[in-house]
């Protein structure tokens, strides 16, 4: 597991708790009937601060920006990368008959009395 | 001869961009505006801001994601994105929808019950 994913568990898990947190004051306050004005400060301040370490682990995991320069990602290539194609490729050539280990086929006649 | 060489410093050059990754910016960018729009929406249920409170709630969480977005760009913010402005504006009411779902949610199920 990664460092941001960590982040963004613990932010998960912080919200929750300010948000259970701010469940119990409201309990709280119906049970000794207070006028509910605004949270506890501590509250607010982790469910901001968890906020901010959601976001900052989102934007972390989202994942990678590539360039946007069209040549940014053909200059790191290499000659011998961008040469490569494969609808060029040659399997069978003639000049393996100079070989000296070419055994010759025997040609057409010798298909037949395969089968 | 030195006049003529000006006009071909002052002509901007033409910037080719790569489709691809310009739409794999985007998609990065939609993915944490998404998220963002959910998560302080359900930060909004939580503190029970009511009427425009949420909404100024929501201005703020968008700015801070932008300005989080450029210091994860860094300096050179131009390699990865054409403008900024755009950043900041792209996509604003989609995730306005998104932000009071959640928003309204929690705070029915905080404040609520």
């Amino acid at each position: 597991m990664s460092f941001y994913k960590i982040i963004l568990t613990v932010g998960f898990i912080s919200l929750f708790h300010s948000a259970f947190s701010a469940a119990q004051h409201r309990s709280y306050l119906r049970i000794t009937s207070q006028e509910f004005t605004t949270l506890p400060l501590d509250i607010v301040i982790q469910a901001v601060g968890s906020l901010f370490l959601l976001m900052w682990g989102v934007l972390n995991v989202a994942g990678n920006l590539r360039e946007i320069q069209a040549a940014a990602e053909l200059n790191n290539k290499t000659w011998e990368t961008q040469k490569n194609i494969p609808s060029f490729y040659i399997f069978n050539h003639r000049l393996k008959a100079m070989s000296p280990y070419y055994v010759p086929n025997e040609g057409k006649g010798d298909l037949e009395n395969l089968e | 001869m030195s006049i003529s060489l000006k006009t071909v410093q002052n002509k901007p050059e033409p910037v080719a961009y790569s489709e691809a990754a310009l739409r794999n910016n985007a998609i990065v960018m939609e993915y944490c505006r998404t998220s963002m729009a959910a998560l302080s929406g359900s930060t909004a249920g939580v503190l029970g801001l009511t009427g425009l409170n949420g909404f100024a709630f929501y201005m703020f969480s968008v700015i801070i994601l932008w300005a989080m977005f450029l210091v994860k760009a860094g300096p050179n913010w131009k390699k990865y994105y054409v403008s900024r402005q755009s950043l900041l504006t792209n996509g604003f009411l989609g995730a306005l929808f998104t932000y009071v779902l959640f928003w309204t949610f929690i705070y029915g199920m905080v404040h609520v019950y």
